[in-house]
């Protein structure tokens, strides 16, 4: 029976499409993002994120899901000599980069090892999706045109995988730039198709972070294919990329 | 681009005879030639090599700013910085054309003058693909692009996409 649920939950609206699974398996995904919420939030004073901030937990003693996520950090940061940083100089330790699209990515699995094959997960704009709503087609993602809120500047085909993407329209300048501390200029939107949301939506982020240089990085990246608007409102995009043909 | 690389190293090799025959064809007028004024320039050449991007225009290898320390011509050689801008080549994928600097007999520098796509982002990202951001409405299932806030999530088409089912 298929549900359709949307909460707002990490300061999110997630909206869950499940095509062939039932409101039990749909409340589990959400009872995990509100769980993974409630761990990592470096806005929730005892979570584990701030807890390590504040020096109340060593590396050692971190739950290995924490683990998981400092260490796709880390890797971040390393590929993006700094843009891309959990850590901005002046600030308190802030995984959330990281922390979505990975935990989306776990509520997808959640859904799938329940059972369910059929399914389009929406957090905020990054989007995992699984099998065909119809027959023979993909789910159409439609990727939002970066100055026009209800037009898209282009719509892919997907059916096994995630879509995010960073952009400036909505919540200003947000992205900064780790290197600096300054907010990034040159891009103004970021959409990277993978198997992976934590590996999409952190993608996105970095390559957002490095500004015009993050399109070739982003480019470069093993199983990401890209479609980047630049300010010039010039698009560069992966020859991968699977353009949904309406 | 695949096609273009051996054609670049096939014209960079080509060049080496041209190359270790110009101390005297080059007042021939068969190569042209531009001497770089000054040594603090060349390694300004090295480091940010589009600095040298517009084809050289003057031809003979009478240098100008060198002349303020005259030597022998040998010596000259043997200093001075020059770009030898090899043939254009014809091939599929369109003309190619490479230049070498060359201080006194070695090779510094090489770099595409003209390359198929000359755009230079193009050349700078053979993955990609550019065009220009279109808008667009079509019928979809879902939308990527952040709508962090409730209030945008309230305006935005993934909540009439949610609201519609």
């Amino acid at each position: 029976m298929p549900v359709r649920r949307v909460e707002h939950i990490m300061g999110l609206p997630i909206s869950v499409d499940l095509r062939d699974g039932d409101a039990a398996l749909a409340e589990r995904a959400f009872a995990w993002l509100e769980e993974a919420d409630t761990r990592f939030s470096p806005f929730k004073p005892d979570s584990e994120v701030s807890r390590l901030d504040r020096g109340e937990l060593t590396r050692e003693e971190l739950t290995p899901d924490l683990v998981e996520v400092l260490a796709l950090c880390d890797w971040y940061e390393e590929s993006t000599c700094g843009a891309f940083t959990a850590q901005v100089p002046g600030r308190g330790l802030d995984p959330c980069a990281v922390v979505k699209g990975w935990a989306v990515q776990r509520a997808a699995d959640i859904l799938r090892e329940g059972g369910a094959s059929v399914f389009c997960v929406n957090a905020g704009g990054d989007v995992v999706t699984a099998g065909e709503p119809e027959p023979g087609k993909p789910w159409r993602v439609g990727v939002r045109h970066p100055d026009l809120a209800d037009q898209l500047s282009v719509v892919l085909g997907v059916r096994d995988g995630a879509v995010a993407t960073s952009a400036l329209y909505e919540r200003g300048q947000h992205i900064l730039d780790g290197r600096t501390g300054q907010p990034v200029t040159g891009l103004l939107s970021v959409t990277i198709f993978s198997d992976d949301l934590a590996i999409a939506d952190t993608t996105a982020t970095a390559a957002f972070a490095l500004g015009r240089d993050g399109i070739e990085w982003a480019a470069s990246q093993e199983d990401c294919e890209v479609f980047i608007v630049d300010e010039d409102r010039r698009v560069f995009s992966s020859p991968g990329l699977p353009v949904h043909m309406c | 681009m695949k096609r273009a690389i051996p054609v670049l190293l096939l014209s960079v090799g080509g060049l080496v005879p041209v190359w270790m025959y110009s101390p005297g064809a080059a007042h021939d007028g068969e190569l042209s030639e531009v001497a770089a004024p000054e040594p603090q320039q060349q390694t300004q050449k090295q480091a940010a090599p589009q600095t040298t991007g517009s084809a050289p225009k003057t031809t003979g290898s009478a240098p100008k700013a060198t002349g303020a320390a005259p030597t022998t011509q040998q010596q000259q050689q043997q200093a001075q910085t020059r770009n030898v801008p090899g043939p254009a080549v014809q091939t599929s994928e369109g003309t190619v054309q490479v230049q070498v600097t060359l201080q006194g007999t070695k090779i510094i520098d090489v770099k595409a003058l003209r390359a198929p796509n000359s755009n230079p982002t193009r050349m700078a990202l053979p993955l990609l693909r550019e065009s220009a951001l279109k808008a667009q409405s079509a019928d979809i299932d879902t939308v990527s692009g952040a709508t962090a806030t409730s209030d945008g999530y309230k305006q935005s088409l993934q909540a009439a996409i949610d609201g519609a089912r």
